[in-house]
This record gives structure tokens, sequence and C-alpha cells, in this order.
């Protein structure tokens, strides 16, 4: 639905889909014990060469200059099998789309070079929260050749994978914040082992500490926190189609399982109660898919207030797929809860995702003041 | 103004008296040593979580990530050592005999801090209920007297109750879908015993246990009228353990599968069995029903409480984080919104365990632990002796008549609206409890952000935890299906349940 009847789209949508079901949905619990099992570094290298990553770079700098509709259907179609891959485009496609919004895309050149190693061309990035609520950053200082960087980043998404971070900094004593490019292998850089977390278990993050790093300044001074919003602005809608998509993975297994599966000598989805949550479940997709499919039309076609339709897609079909996804354990009872089955991944992807891009309480009051300013 | 005749009258109206004001009825004839003891054993689990559970909880929730055969010994046998498994025995079997519904307010205490290590506690008294509820008062005696000796020698004997099977869940705890159901475990008579054949799976505690209360059936077309109640010992031929499932949370305590192949039980491990029925006022199947909601309504309740303790835990965590932590320039604890949040949980938790605790009254008056509450016999048990009472009762418990008269007293002098009463009651426990934990983890989680989804915070954890909650001892949907068979479709006799 989300592709519409545009035939480019159309290609992409099948292309992910493919991909996601042939790729991801075979070893999935064995991806999600990372890293306790090996990293899926060849469903990456995969990826990235089918220009999952570059849906909203443009063909200048490489990537193939489709919209935020381009982003959210391949989102959309990773996360019904495998939302980790799905939140390692998101970080490097939220740190792109910062660095575009700081007219900085020559650093993305810089990193990105055709002929090395998908792990060097990405980049870090703290997606989990907005700078601007919680300080979460490092202190620069400016030097005669650039800017030193010390301190440290919590929970920094791809932080042991990318070669690259893109990273909030404030000039101490001063307020305001702006970002930074480092280099990971730089010295004075030091990273833990991955953080365990509730999901997206395999797209690692990891905390990282800053010695008098030497860091790249991304646009302006102080300017942190406009590129940050910019970024939300279109990067809510894709956000929301990961969480949509686990919403559909999770509603087609329960389809499935209902069918399946007896109780009282018939099959479940013969019991009107479980009908009830099956139905509940695909309302809610519907309308999901519905206002992703209108807030991607308004974003790509910067129509008024298209933030709005972007911030408050996400807000609510995050909070939904919450919802949905406990369902979808109830549905299938026990063995919902066992990782033989997806269901229990995807209740905790879809909390995860939930965090995407700071506290939701704080992007629904962001949203509320925003749509009241204009 | 009104008669008494009208006050009968008026007050059997639905809702009934009875029905919803358990507590006030309740509340005036129990032994007023309850409240001490009680806040003995929330001192004592306080004081567990702090040295035992807090400093390992998320320690070993990392390794059973990592390493998912891995069984917790090292904490059951801490467990033992504090005597938290005799803790609910009566004394007269050996135990401590602290009262009945101060267990429900310590699963609470232990899961606010750690879901996995208060159901390696609680799960141990649902296999001690169900074999309780058989009322083989032998069998009890022996098994009761098995785990206290497992305190004194330091080696920890743990009870299990297998009941799900692959095919079945919900159908084996509800005896009208039983007959329809996809039920194997057989149960075959033969001489001196049973043999049994099938598989149970999901038993919390399994490889932990020493013995283990299996229900299994005697014809398979008829489950519900053949219910055979075993105690079968880890050890005996036929009998082994399976997978053990990987769950996302409480992965500190081990599901398991169990399995039977032509496992011989003989007679005097067989708890109950349809022979042993005969006799008692109730069907076969009245009999097993009436067996089932009697272990539910008081287990149902400690589950209640579990979702408490995790409704808790998850506020606790967010409550820390939010007076640390600024936001916005301010500490989140003074954001009106946070405020707003955090009183919502507060509030979600004081329900959960309103409900628990009116369910153990309920239970008090009309269910499991109506005859330990009364005044002579808890003061009783409580000063006498523990030796005195082995060498007076124990004895007495091996008499066959003895497994007659509580039969007779305790199934037989329980009437059907107690039974729908105390059963409804369990189920609106469960299901309000564990709905309510899952849904202040949201909120915690929402509080937290980023901070919230690090193993290391804590919160993600406890929202792996408590998911579980909403689906064992009965998913919260069949559970909500026999509140209405039990608290409202006796109104109605055109009511239907379990058969659309």
């Amino acid at each position: 639905m989300i592709a519409g009847t545009n035939k480019e789209l159309k290609l992409l949508d099948k292309a992910s889909a493919e991909f996601a079901r042939k790729e991801l949905a075979p070893n999935r619990e064995e991806n999600d014990k990372f890293p306790f099992s090996p990293f899926f570094t060849p469903v990456l290298e995969k990826a990235y060469s089918l220009d999952f990553f570059h849906a909203l770079l443009p063909e200048k700098l490489g990537g193939i200059g489709h919209g935020v509709t381009a982003l959210s259907v391949i989102l959309y179609n990773i996360c019904r099998e495998d939302s980790s891959l799905g939140g390692i485009i998101f970080t490097h496609t939220a740190a792109q789309e910062i660095l575009l919004a700081a007219d900085a895309g020559n650093l993305i050149q810089q990193i990105t070079k055709s002929d090395a190693p998908v792990n060097e061309c990405l980049i870090a990035f703290p997606t989990f929260n907005n700078p601007s609520e919680i300080e979460n950053m490092a202190v620069f200082k400016k030097k005669d050749t650039g800017y030193a960087l010390s301190g440290a980043i919590d929970y920094m998404v791809l932080g042991g994978l990318a070669s690259h971070a893109l990273l909030p900094a404030r000039y101490d004593g001063t307020n305001g914040f702006s970002f930074f490019l480092i280099d990971l292998a730089a010295q004075g850089v030091s990273i833990s082992d991955p953080i365990h977390s509730l999901g997206l278990h395999a797209c690692p993050a990891a905390d990282i500490r800053l010695e008098n790093v030497e860091g790249s300044l991304v646009g302006e001074e102080r300017q942190g926190a406009a590129y940050f919003e910019a970024m939300t602005d279109r990067m809510s809608v894709p956000a929301a189609a990961m969480s949509a998509g686990i919403m559909k993975g999770s509603f087609s297994e329960a389809l499935e399982y209902s069918r399946g599966r007896f109780q009282g000598g018939r099959e479940i989805i013969n019991w009107s109660e479980v009908k009830m949550i099956l139905a509940d479940m695909a309302v809610k997709i519907q309308n999901s898919e519905m206002t992703i499919s209108r807030a991607c039309q308004a974003v790509d076609n910067t129509e008024k207030g298209w933030q709005h339709c972007s911030r408050a897609a996400a807000i609510s079909i995050q909070e939904a797929a919450c919802d949905l996804t406990t369902w979808g354990i109830q549905v299938l009872g026990g063995v919902g809860y066992m990782k033989d089955f997806g269901q229990e991944k995807r209740f905790r992807d879809a909390k995860h995702l939930q965090a995407l891009l700071g506290l939701a309480p704080m992007r629904k009051l962001k949203f509320f003041k925003n749509l009241v300013k204009n | 103004m009104i008669s008494r005749s009208e006050i009968k009258t008026y007050t059997n109206m639905s809702p009934k008296f009875d029905d919803i004001f358990c507590s006030l009825q309740s509340a005036p004839k129990l032994p007023k040593g309850m409240i001490k003891e009680t806040k003995k054993v929330i001192a004592i689990a306080r004081k567990f979580n702090k040295e035992v559970i807090r400093p390992h909880a998320l320690a070993l929730d990392l390794k059973m990530h990592e390493n998912p055969e891995f069984l917790p010994w090292d904490f059951v046998e801490k467990a033992n050592e504090w005597g938290f498994y005799t803790m609910w025995i009566p004394k007269i079997f050996g135990g401590k005999g602290y009262n009945m519904p101060s267990m429900s307010y310590f699963v609470e205490e232990i899961g606010s801090a750690c879901l996995a290590m208060a159901n390696l506690i609680g799960v141990h008294y649902l296999g001690l209920c169900s074999l309780t509820s058989t009322w083989h008062m032998r069998l009890i005696n022996r098994l009761c007297r098995d785990v206290a000796a497992g305190e004194k020698i330091q080696t920890p004997c743990l009870i299990s109750l297998a009941i799900t099977e692959p095919g079945a869940g919900t159908d084996v705890e509800e005896m009208d879908l039983a007959d329809k159901g996809n039920i194997t475990c057989h149960a075959e008579k033969i001489t001196d015993g049973y043999r049994i054949n099938g598989t149970k799976i999901f038993i919390s505690n399994g490889h932990l246990s020493t013995w283990h209360i299996v229900i299994a059936y005697s014809d398979l077309d008829k489950p519900s009228e053949n219910s055979v109640v075993l105690a079968v010992k880890t050890g005996t031929k036929g009998f082994s353990f399976g997978r053990k499932e990987r769950k996302m949370g409480q992965k500190g305590c081990p599901a398991s599968e169990l399995i039977f192949k032509d496992c011989f039980v003989p007679d005097d491990q067989i708890c109950l069995d349809p022979q042993q029925i005969q006799g008692l006022k109730r069907s076969k199947r009245d009999t097993a029903m009436q067996m089932i909601d009697y272990v539910l309504a008081a287990t149902r309740a400690g589950v209640g409480a579990f979702g408490t303790g995790a409704a808790r835990g998850a506020y606790e965590v967010a409550l820390k984080f939010a007076s640390e932590t600024v936001v916005a320039g301010k500490l989140l604890i003074n954001h009106e919104w946070a405020q707003c949040m955090l009183a919502e949980m507060y509030k979600n938790i004081a329900m959960a365990r309103l409900t628990y605790a009116e369910t153990n009254y309920a239970n008090g008056l009309y269910g499991s632990f109506r005859e330990m509450q009364k005044k002579p016999m808890y003061y009783y048990y409580k000063f006498m002796p523990a030796k005195w009472l082995e060498k007076m009762f124990s004895p007495m418990m091996d008499k066959p008549m003895m497994t007659k008269l509580f039969r007779k007293k305790q199934m037989d002098g329980q009437t059907d609206d107690e039974i729908h009463r105390t059963s409804g009651w369990g189920s609106l426990a469960k299901f309000s409890g564990t709905d309510i934990g899952i849904k202040n983890c949201h909120m915690a989680l929402e509080m937290m952000g980023q901070a919230g989804l690090r193993h290391d915070r804590g919160a993600e954890k406890i929202l792996r935890d408590a998911k579980l909650l909403q689906i064992y001892e009965g998913t919260n949907q069949l559970n909500r299906l026999n509140l209405f068979k039990c608290l409202i479709a006796g109104d109605f006799p055109q009511a239907v349940v379990f058969d659309e």
C-alpha cells in the first residue's frame, strides 16, 4: 500500500520484500543472538549492495535520490521480518540526513567509497536520544587545526560496527550543541562491548569515550538542534514504517498460527475472541498503512504542514505497534513467548523502536508545540 | 424501613453482596497474628531482595541469554537456605506455617526485584497447592516432609505442576473444552499403579524439581471424567526431561519439557483418580473442575501479585530515573506530565494489590485458605511445638480415613457458589494484575527512552519478564471468560460459555 501505483516504488517494494523473506526470515532467531553469535555481515553487505542505505541520498552523492516514500517502503518490508537490519539502515540514513541538513554532503562522500567494506561506509549515530532533551554529548575545544572532542556518548548505535560516528558536542560553558564527525579508529576513542538491549540485538550499540579526538564540524557551530529537528521531520515517517512492518509481521504470524492451532476441537481462529483480537490487529495495520502513505505523500511533496504529518505518524504508529505485538503473542499463547516464533522478538523490537529519536512523551509535546506555533 | 427478608433479597441481587465484599466479611474473622506475621514476611522478602536478588538478577538474566542451558541452582539453594520452600507449608506437615495470603505480598516484593526468581519460589507452591487440592493426606504429608528434609540437609526439594501439553494449553484447564481438545498424556491403569505415556511442556521449575504433580488421563476420549493426578519423582524409570524452552524473559526460571515413556507410577503415589473420586457428591467431571478451580483461585491471586511486583519494579526504576535525569533543562521528576505518569503507575500498583488481596479474602472465606485462617486453628498451629505436631499428626495422616474425611469436608463442603466466587476472583486478580504489570512497564520505558532499552538499567528485563504473566495459568483471555462464567453468567441461564 505504501508504494502506491508508482512503478519504481513497486519494484523497490518487491525487491525489498523478497530480500527480507529470503535473507532475513530464515535466520531471524540466530541473528538475534548477537553478540552471543556471529554478526550477520553477509546479509548487511547484500543489503548495502542493493542500495537500501542510499534511498534518500542524492544521486550526486552516490545515492538513488528517492524520497522518504522509498525509504519507508524498504524499511517496512525489512522490519516485517527482522527490524535489526532496519535499525542499521535507519541509523545510517538519519546520520546522512543530518549531514545533508548541514550541507555537509562532502563528508558523506569522504566516507562512502564504492570498494570499501560495508562497515567502513557506515556512520554510527545515537539514534535513540534527542540531545536537546537529555544531554548525552561530548565537549569540544577549538584547536589551531580544527576541533578536539572529549567526554562520553552513551548508546551510540552502530558504535562497534561503523568506521565513523556522528555525534553531538557542546563548547564548554555555552548553550546549544554542534555535530561532529569522527573516525572511530582514531586515537583517543574507546568503544565498549555491544550493549545488551531490549530489541534490535543485531543492530548493536556501544558506549564510547573520547579523549582529545579530532573531529570535523558538521555545518555550523551550535546549529545541532536545528539539524536534528530537520532530520526528525523527515525521518519520522520511515520510523513509523518500521513499526508498521513489525505490526504486519506480527499479524501474519498470528493469523497463520490461528488457522492451524486447535482449542476445544476447533481452530482458534473460529473462536470469536481470537477473531476479535485479529480484527483489532488488522484495523490497526490498515490505519497505519493509510497514515504512512499519506504522510509519505505530504513529506515528498513538501505539502503545507508535512512535518506534522510525519511526526504524528511516528508517535501514533509506534504506540500502536506496542499494543499490537502484545496481542500477537497472546494469539500464540505460550509458544508466542518462546524464541521458536518471531512474535516475542517483534514485541521487543516494537517497544525498542518507540524510543527512536527521543523520549516518546517529549516528542508528543514537541509535535504539539510545533503545531500550535504554526 | 427494611425487613430482614428484604435485606436478604436485595443483597442477593446482582452483584451479590457475598461476591463483592469479601474483605469486609473476612477481615473481622481473621486472627490478628496474621498482621504481624505478614509484616515479618515482607521484611524478610525485602532483606532477601537487598542481599541476594538485586546483586544477581541482571547477571543471571544475561548469563541465560548467553547459555540457555544454565540452571540457577545457586539461587535455589540460597532460597532453600532462607527457608522459603517450607515457609507456607503448614506446621503439621513439617513447614513453618506462615499464613497463606502473606505469600502474595512476599511474591510481590520478590517480583518487584526479579520475576524469574519470584517464580522459582512461587511455582513450588503451585505444585504444592495442586497436591493439596487432591486432599490425599498421606501424600501431602510425605511430600511436604520431603521438602522440609531437603531444607535441613541443604538439598532443595521442589515440587512442580505438570499440566500443559503440546497440543493443549487452555483445554487442560477448562473441563468444558477438555473432551474436544487434543489431550494426549495417557495414564493407563495396570496392576498396582498407572503407566504414563505422553509429554508435558512449559513446566516451570521442571528441571529443578524433585517431585512433579502430573495430571494425566485414563481415557483420552473423555479426559474430563478421567483425570489422574500422580506424584512422580525425578529419576523414576520412564520419566525424563526434554528441552528447556528458550523464553523471552523470566530466563532464570526454566520452563521444561517432561517426557513419560511407559513410566510406571505405583498406587501409593496416585493423589487422585476416578476411583478415588467415587463417593464424593460431585460427578468426576465436576470434581476435576473443582480441583482445578481450587488451585487456580489461590495461585492466580499469586500471579496477580507477580504482576503487581512487575508494576512496582517498573515504577521504581522509572521513578529513580526521573529523579536523577535532567530532561530539557530540568529534572524529569519536575515535569508535570511525568508526575502524572508516575501517579498513574502508583495508582495501578495499588489497584492490582487491592485485587489480589480481595481474592485472598475470598479464598479465606470460601476457598483453600479457609481452614487455616480460623482463629482456633491458626493459633493452635502457631504456638504448638512442631515436634509435638509431627508426633501427633504424622501417623494419623497415613490413615486412609483422614483422606476420606478431608475430602468430604473440603470438597463436598464447598458449595458451587463458593467455587465460582473464588475462581472468578482468582481470574480477576490474574488478568488485572498482569495487565497492569505490562502497562507500567510500557510507561516506564516511555519515560526512560534510550536508558530504558539497556539491559544494565533493569527496565527492559521487567517488560520481558512480565509478558509471560499474561500467558501462564491461563491466558488473560481465558481468565476473562472464566470470570464471565463464574461471576456473571450465573444470573443468565441462557448464557453459554466455551461453546460458541
